[in-house]
């Protein structure tokens, strides 16, 4: 879906994530997370060329980078490693020291910031669908100051009243340390947290307050000085598309369905790994 | 002379007993042995009732818990990254055909740290104000005796067959991963049995060793043993063998697709 008329939503994404980031900054990159991959690569390419990138494939330390892959992702996160420390290392020593900025994706969240990536339905022991796991989302969310979450397809059912399950601590009463998340990107906008409640502060560009709040089914502040989100300039997006992500890994994420098996099948085909 | 630890792939599956803690090394896509996991579906006497421990599941595995070999997973994340769900475990998860143990990176990494340091758990920050204690009641939290703090007291993890899939190893059991490392050097001090299968057997190795040969029980030789998962840099992840598997289980044919992963 084109959020206008030269250029597409992941593109705006990747735009948002990567203006938000200073140089020096360290960043981690989760599971399958390519579109955000891309926005920090983009940050490294237009005004962070000191930012270093902890991921959890390889669980390493990476400065150098390569463009994004499938089938040979690989070749980014464990030939351009500093140092891989496997990990055990990473988890219990690592993320605890570097606090790291990271783009966490919930499958739902609530409006105080929650977030579930276990089991939608609601008894846990008896779901209606299990998801693949919650990574180490219970240990950063607790204890981190600086969260950021991302929302690729922004719907009433990832944003809910209630989460099936607290994976993802937001701004919660049960919270010792730490704060909850930030900022959160979707396509359609972005978001911050005022006194713990979700707010709109920036529609992207041909998107109306109205198709927000009607794809959002939990309360949703909005901002009084509501914001356009700057659209991407030439030099961004030719650098996605022709520098950082040829191959348009970071298209999976907003798509779904038959379009994003066929956008696989070219990504692979592309790779000779089809 | 030194003790020659080689073996058939066949001869390594053998050592794998109903009820069992498993654990397979590398990580979702990369590394991980499914040359192994071939040679015990193999197996007329298919184990079952196994723990299946991982710090990320994914191919390897999900063909274990489609075979029915496996009543509890312990892992952070089962699926196939960008490929999407893993359907088998998906399926018998939802179902409740198979006990989750819900895991984190924090839960995995301290506990595999109190197994390898002998004591019976390690304390750690994590889960606490989430939904996660109330999932896994068996672990218990503990008063920090200095602080006051309450924490989580991650419980020691008990693992009895490891299996590794290396670049090279050498028939005395020294092996070379790659830096795609995951847990596979804890792994090879947790588990009573480690197993290492390599893309190439030789007959010494002198340097860059990544796991001892003290620590190693038994090597296979499995040339492409990681295929269609990767083993950088010899090959890369066979994204179209991926799909081909969740076709297939979408259609039902799991137990074809079987059948044909077999005779390879």
């Amino acid at each position: 879906m084109p959020a206008g008329n030269d250029y597409t939503v992941d593109e705006i994404m990747a735009v948002c994530i990567a203006r938000r980031l200073s140089d020096e900054a360290t960043v981690a990159q989760g599971i399958a997370t390519p579109l955000v991959a891309a926005g920090y690569l983009l940050a490294k390419l237009m005004h962070a060329p000191n930012l270093r990138f902890a991921s959890a494939i390889g669980q390493g330390i990476c400065q150098d980078w390569a463009p994004l892959g499938l089938a040979r992702t690989e070749a980014l996160w464990l030939d351009k490693a500093l140092t891989t420390v496997g990990f055990i290392t990473v988890a219990a020593d690592l993320l605890p020291r570097l606090h790291p900025i990271e783009y966490l994706r919930p499958a739902q969240i609530d409006a105080q910031g929650n977030f579930n990536n276990l089991a939608i339905g609601e008894d846990y022991w008896h779901p209606r669908m299990r998801l693949p796991g919650s990574g180490g989302i219970p240990d950063v969310s607790v204890v981190y100051n600086d969260m950021h979450l991302y929302v690729p397809r922004h719907s009433r059912a990832v944003f809910v009243a209630r989460v099936d399950v607290v994976s993802g601590l937001g701004h919660s009463p049960a919270r010792r340390r730490g704060r909850g998340p930030v900022y959160l990107l979707s396509d359609l906008g972005q978001f911050d947290w005022v006194d713990g409640r979700l707010r709109l502060f920036a529609c992207h560009p041909g998107v109306t307050v109205e198709r927000v709040v009607a794809k959002t089914g939990c309360e949703l502040l909005i901002a009084s000085d509501l914001a356009e989100t700057p659209p991407p300039t030439a030099e961004e997006l030719r650098l996605l598309r022709e520098e950082i992500d040829p191959l348009g890994l970071r298209k999976l994420e907003t798509l779904g369905g038959a379009a994003r098996k066929a956008l696989l099948r070219e990504i692979l085909a592309q790779e000779g790994a089809l | 002379m030194a003790v020659d630890r080689l073996v058939s792939l066949a001869e390594a599956a053998q050592t794998v007993h109903d009820g069992q803690t498993l654990a397979l090394g590398g990580m979702t896509l990369y590394r991980r042995p499914v040359a192994f996991v071939r040679a015990l579906l193999r197996r007329p006497d298919r184990p079952v009732g196994l723990t299946l421990l991982n710090f990320t599941a994914g191919y390897e595995s999900d063909l274990l818990v489609g075979a029915g070999c496996i009543a509890r997973t312990r892992t952070c994340y089962f699926g196939l990254e960008a490929f999407g769900l893993a359907p088998m475990f998906t399926e018998a998860a939802t179902r409740g055909q198979v006990a989750v143990i819900e895991e984190t990176e924090a839960s995995l990494a301290m506990g595999i740290r109190a197994a390898l340091s002998a004591v019976g758990f390690m304390p750690s920050r994590a889960w606490i104000g989430t939904d996660l204690p109330r999932l896994r009641p068996d672990v218990k939290t503990i008063i920090d005796p200095y602080s006051g703090e309450e924490l989580m007291a991650f419980p020691a993890i008990p693992c009895d067959v490891a299996v590794i899939h290396a670049l090279v190893a050498d028939r005395q059991g020294n092996a070379r991963l790659n830096r795609n490392l995951a847990i596979d050097c804890e792994l090879a001090y947790l588990a009573g049995t480690v197993i290492v299968t390599a893309e190439e057997v030789v007959d010494r190795l002198t340097e860059d060793v990544d796991i001892a040969a003290p620590l190693t029980t038994m090597v296979a030789h499995a040339p492409r043993g990681a295929w269609p998962t990767s083993c950088h840099p010899l090959y890369p992840v066979a994204g179209g063998e991926l799909l081909r598997y969740i076709d297939a289980c979408a259609s039902g044919e799991f137990d074809r697709y079987v059948q044909d992963f077999l005779k390879e």
